[in-house]
């Protein structure tokens, strides 16, 4: 720990050197700022920044951040431009090498005839770390599942179970303990299961940002891993119709995947848009290598709709979206008792090769996941905002196992999830350098057992409120940006089930408080520091303290405990980011202790029963302690090669009894170069890429695992990208081949390496066509 | 269940949000895959095919099903050197109180009983185990045993072990002694051992 901190010292005054150094010469400083709305805070992207002194200017880029270079000490005048917004004139004495200023741009008066008005966007305003997927990264990680999109950025993981559910990892923490937002409402399903995939359609996503620290007092308990904001773009404000489609096929699994994007507004209403989205998805069994995995097809139907109108001081959205899937689970992961489990672990694959086919059996989940949304906002004056948000979620989720007779046409498990969400806040945005949100946030959920399963439920009925005040407030000056905030939290917990012909119910309350500190600073103009140390508490889930019962696939008796008490713990993360001409490089390294961790430990003992003998866990809490560092960065060798490497390390440590836990992501790096074909002036993509992920075997292990952890392993993918103009429209096609030479391999992250190799040669087919 | 939301009644005004209150109250399920009792029933024949005496039963029992803290009770099955036995399996669900034999006899394409431990297995087993099932399939819900004239031991161990959803044409899988049994897939919905005992 201390070492760390050192070295950022050592950093830092490095840097301080570097700063002093470059001042003796004259014409190196620059002017760096940040353009903002005035009404909310977030960034104006391709604003125009003109310093008319030395006829030279610059565009605000996807943060709002620009960056004049090479001028001489001296008075300047800065002429900022933004269609529908006030043109802001400052004159500004340059007398240091460096320059930072924050602009907030006030929109114009409505009244003036031809002007855009501009649809609101939800950035994340964080000074944690944050990375985000959009453009062209996002393009080529359609048809892929949400975890696997996002293993493009670096700190993130999947913990998956076969190839079709992929939890996201976010430094070692998922399920329950991160969030993740379906359009700015949490997504509530049942995500505390290991083989519940996440019940949302990435291609309704124009943007996916992951918050890697703590944000439990924007976002509530439960995000003490960190955010994954899945976020359509704007709605547009006026008539602009824009249809998108997309028609990709992958070799492996002989999948199909269809989707369509349709937005558009109205020239009679001024400020009035829509947007239609829908896609779908069929595949057939998986290949490895050497043999078909079967049974682990699946298909799957999304539908979303957003309607919104915005006017100047109005705004009000409302939006529908239905996520509905069939998932195929790997039929010979459903062991009857241990002995089954140790005999294919000894084999390490199925005992059988397997066929091609699409139908999917038992054992599967069928699982909808319905969304209803409300939002609202209003500028009480020019400097206060008013939001409000309800939403509305229905999740539904049936799991088939094989079963005798008429049983294997009823569900196993079979859940049913009620929760609304209301969010009331108020945003201040002041021409002094104060701006903040305080707002309350309401959680009510049912969760019922449909009767008729003929299992006794895994998890009982229950009824949840959680009710959070919260406030944040955030300071930004020149180079600086400081951000506080705290919440309190009250959650009840009412739950019931019969357990043989017993009834048993309990009654929780908890209680937390949670707070954070943030800060960033802009060191030289291409290099920023942030800094956020966060409080963050989870209650234990209803499985963790009620589950009882049997879990197939692990051949394991896993049993709650009643008597857990709630998480508590803090993040501190910290990023170093370089934004050089042909360098871009972000350093990221946390620590993360943990109090009462709660995790599923093998207890050692064995249950005999008819069916023969089982492994028992329990849960557990333990203090933790997580740390790691993730590392990102990109070289330009020349205008037409560049490299890129990414790379994470995560450590788990049981501190109580000086043990690892299980399923914590290995060590990994990706690293690949890739080629512009394009000409210098043609802004049509043709880009080769060829890449190289290399994961390494997981030697921290717990001392008990039903299997040792797999070996390490390399892949390699070729990725072919190319963009085609038909008159005004635009086609974007893409060829991808992932695991290029075909490699037998296991992932530590995938619960089913015990059963099965992972995918494949897979060939990807991706056509994009816009209009 | 019935709670009392104090918050809740702020945002009476919403429709939806009463529509979807409370959980359901709780129904007490009855576990219907568990399989609670296991009873063999044995009837000495002659050459012929006539039986011979009464039949007798022996039983592996379970009331919990699968629960913790529960462990199967298993009688001692009993039989007398160098006799022939018809023996018939019957299962049963206790807590559903169902009988689980005929869903495996129409099942007989998906399910299949394997008779193995020291009984059966090695050329100093106590018993051979034939098949005996009608249509003559490998099912093993009706079978014939054997016991030798001069047992080398007079105790063994019986493991019966049931299988589901496996490839019933696998090379091997119609011996009702085949101790690979995992190699032709499915998963097992029974697996016991009694203790055997070979009386004079």
């Amino acid at each position: 720990m201390n070492i760390k901190i050192l070295s950022y010292f050592i950093c830092l005054s490095i840097l301080n050197g570097v700063i002093v150094s470059a001042q003796a010469q004259d014409c190196s400083s620059s002017i760096r700022g940040k353009i903002i709305h005035l009404e909310n805070n977030e960034p104006i992207e391709a604003a125009y920044i003109w310093v008319s002194e030395v006829n030279d200017g610059a565009v605000s880029d996807q943060n709002g951040n620009f960056i004049i270079k090479n001028l001489c000490l001296g008075k300047y005048t800065l002429s900022i431009q933004f269609l529908g917004h006030k043109t802001i004139n400052d004159t500004i004495n340059l007398t240091s090498i460096i320059f930072n200023k924050t602009y907030r741009m006030e929109e114009e008066s409505m009244n003036l005839v031809g002007i855009e008005v501009h649809g609101h966007r939800d950035a994340v305003q964080t000074t944690s770390s944050v990375s985000a997927l959009y453009g062209e990264k996002l393009l080529e990680s359609r048809g892929e599942t949400l975890g696997e999109s996002l293993k493009r950025i670096s700190g993130i993981s999947t913990y998956s179970t076969g190839n079709s559910i992929a939890k996201p990892v976010i430094h070692g923490m998922h399920s329950n303990r991160i969030m993740i937002m379906n359009n700015g409402i949490r997504l509530e399903g049942q995500q505390w299961g290991a083989e519940h995939s996440p019940e949302i359609d990435p291609f309704l996503a124009d943007e996916i940002t992951v918050v890697k620290g703590a944000e439990t007092v924007r976002y509530g308990p439960e995000a003490m891993g960190g955010v994954i904001l899945v976020t359509p773009a704007p709605l547009p404000t006026k008539k602009d119709p824009k249809t998108e489609f997309y028609l990709l096929g992958a070799s492996n699994g002989r999948q199909g995947n269809l989707a369509f994007k349709h937005t558009d507004g109205f020239n009679k209403i001024k400020g009035l848009g829509y947007r239609l989205q829908g896609s779908a998805k069929r595949s057939g069994n998986i290949k490895s290598p050497d043999y078909y995995q079967m049974n682990t097809g699946l298909s799957e139907l999304n539908f979303s709709g957003a309607v919104g109108y915005s006017s100047k001081k109005l705004g009000i959205e409302g939006y529908y979206s239905l996520f509905s899937t069939t998932l195929g689970i790997l039929a010979d992961s459903h062991t009857g008792n241990l002995s089954d489990l140790e005999n294919i672990i000894a084999n390490g694959r199925p005992f059988t090769d397997g066929s091609f086919r699409y139908q999917i059996d038992n054992p599967k989940q069928k699982v909808t996941h319905q969304l209803a949304k409300l939002k609202s906002h209003y500028h009480l004056s020019e400097n206060w905002k008013l939001n409000f948000q309800y939403g509305f979620q229905v999740n539904n989720r049936q799991e088939f196992d094989k079963r005798r007779g008429e049983l294997n046409d009823k569900p196993s498990l079979d859940l049913q999830l009620y929760t609304n969400t209301l969010d009331i806040y108020v945003n201040h945005t002041h021409k002094n350098e104060f701006s903040g949100t305080w707002g309350i946030n309401f959680i009510q959920q049912a969760n019922s057992n449909i009767p008729g399963t003929g299992v006794t439920p895994l998890i009982p009925n229950y009824d949840l409120t959680n009710t959070g005040f919260y406030a944040m407030e955030k300071y930004s000056k020149g180079p600086v940006e400081l951000e506080a905030g705290a919440r309190f939290d009250i959650r009840n917990v009412q739950t019931a089930r019969y357990i043989n012909s017993k009834l048993q119910t309990a009654n929780l309350n908890y209680q937390n408080f949670s707070a954070f500190l943030g800060g960033l600073f802009h060191i030289i103009p291409d290099l920023t520091f942030n800094s956020n140390l966060g409080s963050a508490w989870r209650p234990p889930n209803v499985n963790e303290l009620f589950s009882q019962g049997l879990h197939h696939g692990a051949a394991a008796v896993e049993i709650g405990n009643s008597e857990l008490i709630a998480e508590k713990s803090l993040k501190w993360i910290n990023e170093l980011e370089y934004d050089g001409q042909k360098t871009h490089l972000e350093f990221t390294a946390y620590l993360n202790p943990i109090k009462d961790y709660i995790y599923l430990n093998a207890t050692g003992e064995t249950y005999v029963s008819l069916r023969g003998t089982f492994n028992v866990y329990e849960y557990l809490q333990a203090n933790a302690f997580f740390y790691g560092f993730d590392v990102s960065g990109s070289y330009d060798f020349t205008d037409k090669l560049q490299g890129y490497l990414r790379g994470s390390i995560v450590q788990a440590k049981n501190t109580e009894d000086d043990n690892y836990f299980p399923f914590i992501p290995s060590n990994r790096v990706e690293w690949g170069i890739s080629y512009d074909f394009s000409k210098v002036d043609d802004s049509r993509t043709n880009k080769l890429t060829v890449s190289n992920t290399l994961v390494s075997k997981q030697k921290r292990q717990p001392n008990f695992d039903i299997a040792p952890a797999p070996p390490g392993y390399a892949l390699f993918d070729v990725g072919y990208q190319k963009q085609y103009y038909i008159s005004k429209n635009k086609l974007n096609v893409g060829l991808q081949i992932q695991n290029l030479f075909n490699t037998s391999y296991k992932d530590y992250m995938n619960r089913f390496r015990y059963y099965t190799y992972d995918v494949g040669r897979n060939i990807n087919l991706k056509l994009n066509y816009l209009f | 269940m019935k709670n009392k939301f104090h918050l809740l009644s702020l945002f009476a005004l919403l429709p939806l949000f009463f529509s979807s209150c409370n959980s359901e109250d709780p129904v007490p399920e009855n576990d219907g895959e568990v399989i609670t009792d296991l009873t063999l029933t044995f009837q000495e024949i002659d050459i012929s095919g006539n039986s011979v005496g009464e039949p007798f039963s022996f039983k592996a029992s379970d009331a919990e099903g699968i629960e913790l803290n529960a462990t199967p009770e298993v009688d001692i099955v009993e039989l007398q050197r160098g006799k022939t036995y018809q023996m018939k399996i019957s299962v049963s669900n206790s807590i559903a109180g169902e009988e689980i034999t005929p869903e495996i006899s129409t099942e007989s394409d998906k399910h299949q009983f394997y008779f193995l431990g020291s009984a059966f297995l090695g050329i100093d087993a106590p018993a051979k185990y034939q098949y005996n099932d009608e249509g003559g399939i490998n099912l093993g819900l009706e079978g014939i045993v054997i016991t030798v004239p001069n047992p080398k031991a007079n105790t063994a161990q019986l493991q019966i072990v049931l299988r589901h959803n496996h490839n019933k044409s696998y090379p091997g899988a119609s011996d009702p002694n085949f101790e690979k049994y995992v190699n032709a897939g499915g998963s097992s919905d029974l697996d016991i051992t009694f203790p055997f005992a070979i009386n004079p």
